[in-house]
């Protein structure tokens, strides 16, 4: 179990066929609320928050792209398990 | 003309509402969504917010403000919580319904809470000021992507900005867009995701949208509902009053406000068209487009501007890209896209449709549309300016680079080059040159390329009809340019309402333009092929077929009935038409006759053009 002054990341590509768009991004800023940790993504030394839905769509991170999505805090772990489970698993028609 | 000073000039004056007594007023926008709808227009007005109160407020009154900036946003999110409750698992809509949660949470977004909050404290900004330039910054930042769509997204936090304001200043009306009569066409200057999300199958049949484009949410909600739809009209909110009687063609991006009788028994033949026909005519859009006696086949191909139109064209029957419209990639954004990202949209569009030939048409736009410093000076006509090759000519490094990505992307598929706006044969020369410059230059960096491209010319000035036969001899294929063509040829700017009734695709002189160019190309082996609405346009196919044109390019929804039409003629009774049709003098006169010699053929499908 990683302490809340870990941080832990994860490299990511956003393979939904539209990019990372206005519905994945409702979904991971709703899944992101469940956790206490905090978590941002970095994209090209960007980051930003991932509660934040302005904060993800201004990424303009299109399909292909690669992210990283940083955790630190006590469900840290989780929160980025969640974070790639949407990412890799959702592929939702934009909207 | 594409932006002759005269159509600024109404534009500027015109702020008073036009009066409707105009029959058949004929606006062009952008078809997003097809089909044909007649009905009784209602216009959702939008109460501006533009001009909210502004004032610097004193540092007591900051967490009252802030207090009722809250407030708010907290009435905004129920409203919308409100919305997506009356919006159940069976309406046709519901797997839309999740864009209010995103529109509820952008209005708990960080950047724009906390954001308004810190212009309230440290700015002493009244909350609809600190609303208005937290809303403008973030806008601002969107502006920057260059993906279309997510740009676009910047349209849904305007929208939750704006509610938030409408309540602050007491302007409590929602759009009454749920509550509608039947047969109601909406007609908007923009509508709010959670006004179309509203929008109710059966009642609504119909958009016509001042703003927005192929990838706003009305054009996607109409593509859901199956409803055609049209945005980029641009003052169409101002021209139509509720209670007109409005016709909406998707298909082809025509709205007709206050039709006559006439005009209205037209459409409702289309209507039919489309109503009874759409499934069959999609199974038409997979045969080769083959005459009945098996005399002539004609090449049918898609005008696209936007990648994701790759799909809609194959799946109504596209042979290929007839025309791959550039010039969104270069639009509005601060830099023009570099080699790499040209390459790689080139590449999708080729590899995705070869074997068939892609014709990519290289940038055309004046400078008057493209934002990057190019240090051009104020044209007091654009249309007659430096344009298109002109504009590429004038900067060679800028052309060079997208001839650099076409010819990579090339080695993907079946690729054809397209220069636009031709005049005289020095400028196919001078593009030549750039052209075999670029090659040069990827075989020095040992870069993957296509040295054997074809080389084609729009032909859409008069001067290049005129000396057709010398263009030839320098290029691998011709595409007639109609839209253009006809608007130099007959001098006639057809989104001018003042004049565009003299706009007609069967005025004898067109059809004499295009002959000639048919003419050339038959004895000089180049193929013609002909690109623009007139190729699209059912009524002039027999006379194309007649003039042996190789190619025709239009609006995939178009092409099943194009194809069904094309299978369904002999050759000889086609050139039997053309040949009576060049006897004629006046447009009228011909379009009553191929009309009537289609509804004699036809008499269940009635191929009737628009207007």
């Amino acid at each position: 179990m990683n302490t809340q002054r870990e941080k832990l990341e994860k490299a990511l590509i956003v393979n939904s066929q539209q990019g990372l768009h206005a519905r994945i991004a409702t979904l991971l800023v709703q899944a992101m609320q469940k956790f206490s940790c905090e978590v941002t993504v970095v994209k090209d030394g960007v980051e930003v928050n991932a509660r934040s839905v302005l904060g993800l769509l201004l990424l303009a991170a299109t399909t292909g792209t690669e992210i990283l999505v940083r955790a630190q805090g006590p469900d840290s772990t989780k929160a980025i398990e969640e974070f790639s489970r949407l990412i890799e698993h959702e592929d939702t028609k934009r909207i | 003309m594409k932006t002759p000073s005269g159509f600024e000039d109404s534009k500027t004056t015109e702020a008073p509402i036009l009066k409707n007594n105009q029959i058949n007023l004929l606006i062009r926008g952008i078809g997003v969504s097809g089909g044909v709808s007649i009905g009784q227009a209602v216009v959702i007005e939008r109460i501006t917010t533009d001009i909210s109160p502004r004032r610097i407020i004193k540092p007591e009154e900051v967490s009252p403000e802030i207090e009722r900036f809250t407030d708010a946003v907290r009435e905004a999110a129920d409203r919308l919580k409100n919305i997506k409750q009356g919006i159940n698992d069976d309406h046709p809509l519901s797997e839309h319904r999740y864009i209010l949660d995103t529109q509820i949470m952008l209005l708990q977004d960080r950047m724009f809470f906390e954001g308004t909050k810190t212009a309230i404290a440290t700015e002493f900004q009244n909350a609809e000021w600190a609303i208005s330039d937290v809303i403008t910054e973030i806008t601002a930042a969107f502006d920057t992507i260059e993906d279309e769509y997510l740009r676009e997204r910047a349209r849904d936090i305007y929208f939750v900005g704006e509610r938030v304001l409408k309540i602050l200043m007491g302007v409590h009306s929602e759009s009454k867009i749920h509550q509608l009569p039947p047969n109601s066409i909406v007609v908007s200057h923009d509508l709010s995701p959670a006004d179309t999300v509203q929008i109710e199958k059966g009642t609504v049949i119909g958009f016509a949208v001042d703003m927005g484009g192929k990838t706003s949410h009305t054009a996607i909600m109409a593509r859901s509902l199956k409803i055609p739809a049209i945005t980029g009209l641009d003052r169409i909110s101002r021209l139509v009053q509720t209670g007109d009687t409005v016709i909406v063609d998707g298909s082809t991006g025509v709205v007709i406000i206050n039709p006559d009788p006439d005009t209205i028994f037209r459409f409702r033949e289309r209507q039919e068209v489309y109503r009874n026909y759409h499934q069959s005519l999609l199974a038409f859009g997979r045969l080769p487009a083959v005459t009945s006696d098996g005399v002539r086949s004609v090449r049918i191909t898609a005008n696209i501007e936007l990648l994701d139109e790759v799909e809609i064209a194959i799946s109504h029957g596209s042979e290929g890209i007839g025309l791959f419209r550039t010039e969104y990639l270069f639009m509005g954004r601060k830099e023009p896209p570099d080699e790499e990202e040209q390459y790689e949209a080139y590449r999708q569009v080729l590899s995705r449709n070869n074997p068939n030939p892609v014709t990519i048409r290289t940038l055309d736009v004046g400078g008057d549309k493209i934002a990057y410093n190019l240090n051009l000076a104020h044209e007091a006509n654009p249309a007659l300016g430096l344009r298109a090759i002109r504009l590429c000519l004038s900067r060679r490094d800028f052309f060079k680079t997208q001839l650099r990505a076409i010819l990579r992307a090339a080695v993907h598929g079946y690729c054809r080059l397209l220069l636009p706006m031709i005049s005289c044969i020095s400028e196919i020369h001078l593009a030549k040159e750039v052209l075999e410059e670029s090659k040069d230059e990827l075989a020095a960096e040992g870069k993957e390329f296509v040295r054997e491209i074809q080389v084609g010319i729009l032909v859409e000035v008069p001067s290049a009809v005129a000396i057709a036969d010398m263009l030839a001899k320098e290029v691998d294929f011709f595409s007639i340019g109609t839209n253009d063509l006809i608007q130099y040829a007959l001098a006639i700017d057809r989104v001018n309402e003042h004049v565009n009734y003299l706009y007609d695709t069967l005025h004898p002189a067109v059809l004499r333009l295009i002959r000639q160019v048919t003419n050339v190309g038959q004895a000089g082996g180049v193929n013609v092929s002909m690109c623009g609405e007139m190729a699209g346009d059912p009524v002039n196919i027999p006379i194309l077929l007649g003039l042996g044109l190789d190619e025709l390019s239009m609006n995939a929804l178009s092409i099943p009935m194009v194809k069904k039409l094309i299978r369904s003629v002999r050759m000889d009774e086609c050139q039997d038409l053309t040949h009576q049709v060049f006897q004629m003098q006046g447009a009228q006169e011909i379009r009553t006759l191929i009309e009537k010699w289609i509804r004699e053929r036809f008499p269940r499908d009635y191929f009737v053009g628009h207007t």
